[in-house]
């Protein structure tokens, strides 16, 4: 079971922009990303707007197999900018690890 | 794949204390200008960010990150942060082959040829050239990128620094659009191939293109290098992703996962390959990374150099 945080994209935006909300799930991100896995980075999206924030905090390790190579922010039909939302999650989770 | 967080605190704890991701002293990793006669002062400062010099030894440390990579010997990497940055380096640089080094100073030797060729009025101050920090920022390590940032553009203001050409996509996005959002310090920026100015030429080659993703997608400089190739007569094959569309080619996997790197770079380098042209890159983590596939890879620089 997985508790849902209501204020974790407030909590976020710490450490990227607030685009997350705008992202309407079309997958054209999970089609395009070259890694080609497990609806990567559509559920990461998905997780953030539900407010899974334990969800990503065990899936962190997938994050880092991110390219950073831009193909879903420039393909993106809603300006959501998946790149920047898996880089500013990858910032999250770092300055989480290291709190802990 | 290796834990993140070992990989991320070994970078950020090297750029510390040695300002290089590896740990190597700057001496041992910056020494292709030795045998030019550069200016030091001109209207703008060339600036490598040692990418070009670090090429071999990522090579040398990706190897050994493949020997380990899903071992239980990779659990022992979180130790490593606590081992000082140049024992590391050093022991990195003495593994890596004196030929490699050599080789990665070539690039570098034939973008001072093409821009002295086309009169640019530059200098080069091996002091001032410092790797830009883009991989912590790249890995999610903001703290250790800013802090790293600032020292190096506060460096480079404080020498009088406004223009800067830079020879690689991944430090001139840093410095063209990081450094000014996370520093507060702007140069004008521009790539090495924007600069050259050549007489138009013939010479009916065909080569196939590889875009870089920061060069091609985030900085959209594409249609520069495209424009330089035709000025050439250098056509280029057509291949599905290009330009702005480009695929990456999966080097910047290499330090957290080599398997799925060298999964992307295979893609790719078949994509690339197909037309059956030699493969031209303008980026030295492409260009090292296309070469493991054994495909006939050479660097923009040295195409250019050859045929003005």
């Amino acid at each position: 079971m997985s508790l849902v945080n209501l204020d974790f994209a407030e909590e976020l935006k710490e450490y990227s922009g607030d685009t997350a909300l705008e992202c309407f799930n079309c997958g054209t991100c999970a089609a395009i990303c070259p890694l080609v896995n497990d609806n990567f980075p559509r559920r990461m999206i998905r997780y953030i707007q539900v407010g899974a924030r334990e969800k990503i905090l065990e899936n962190s390790d997938e994050l880092w197999r991110c390219l950073h190579c831009g193909l879903c922010t420039h393909t993106c039909p809603r300006e959501a900018d998946p790149g920047e939302i898996i880089l500013g999650l990858k910032r999250f989770v770092l300055a989480n690890w290291r709190k802990s | 794949m290796f834990n993140p967080r070992d990989i991320i605190e070994v970078l950020a704890a090297n750029v510390r204390q040695t300002k290089s991701p590896f740990g190597i002293p700057k001496f041992m990793v910056n020494t292709w200008f030795k045998d030019l006669s550069l200016h030091k002062e001109g209207e703008y400062l060339l600036f490598t960010g040692l990418m070009y010099q670090f090429s071999p030894f990522i090579e040398t440390s990706t190897q050994y990150l493949e020997k380990y990579e899903d071992t239980k010997t990779a659990d022992y990497l979180k130790y490593a942060k606590w081992v000082p940055g140049y024992i590391s380096g050093i022991g990195l640089a003495m593994m890596t082959k004196g030929k490699e080094k050599r080789k990665a100073g070539q690039p570098l030797k034939n973008i001072v040829y093409l821009l002295q060729k086309s009169k640019v009025d530059f200098g080069y101050r091996p002091e001032l050239d410092d790797y830009s920090g883009i991989l912590l920022y790249d890995m999610g390590d903001q703290k250790e990128f800013v802090a790293h940032a600032k020292k190096v553009a506060q460096k480079l203001q404080s020498a009088g620094i406004k223009k800067i050409i830079t020879v690689d996509p991944h430090t001139a996005y840093a410095l063209k659009e990081l450094f000014p959002k996370y520093t507060g310090i702007s140069f004008d920026v521009k790539p090495y191939f924007e600069l050259l100015n050549f007489e138009p030429k013939d010479c009916s080659l065909e080569v196939t293109l590889h875009d870089p993703c920061f060069f091609g997608r985030y900085l959209k400089a594409s249609d520069i290098t495209r424009k330089q190739l035709s000025n050439m007569g250098i056509s280029l094959t057509n291949i599905r992703n290009q330009g702005e569309f480009t695929s990456c080619c999966g080097g910047p996997a290499e330090s957290i996962s080599p398997s799925l790197s060298n999964e992307i770079m295979e893609k790719r380098a078949k994509e690339l390959e197909e037309p059956g042209k030699p493969i031209i890159a303008y980026c030295p983590i492409c260009l090292g990374n296309l070469k493991k596939s054994n495909a006939n890879v050479e660097d923009l620089s040295s195409l250019l150099a050859r045929h003005v």
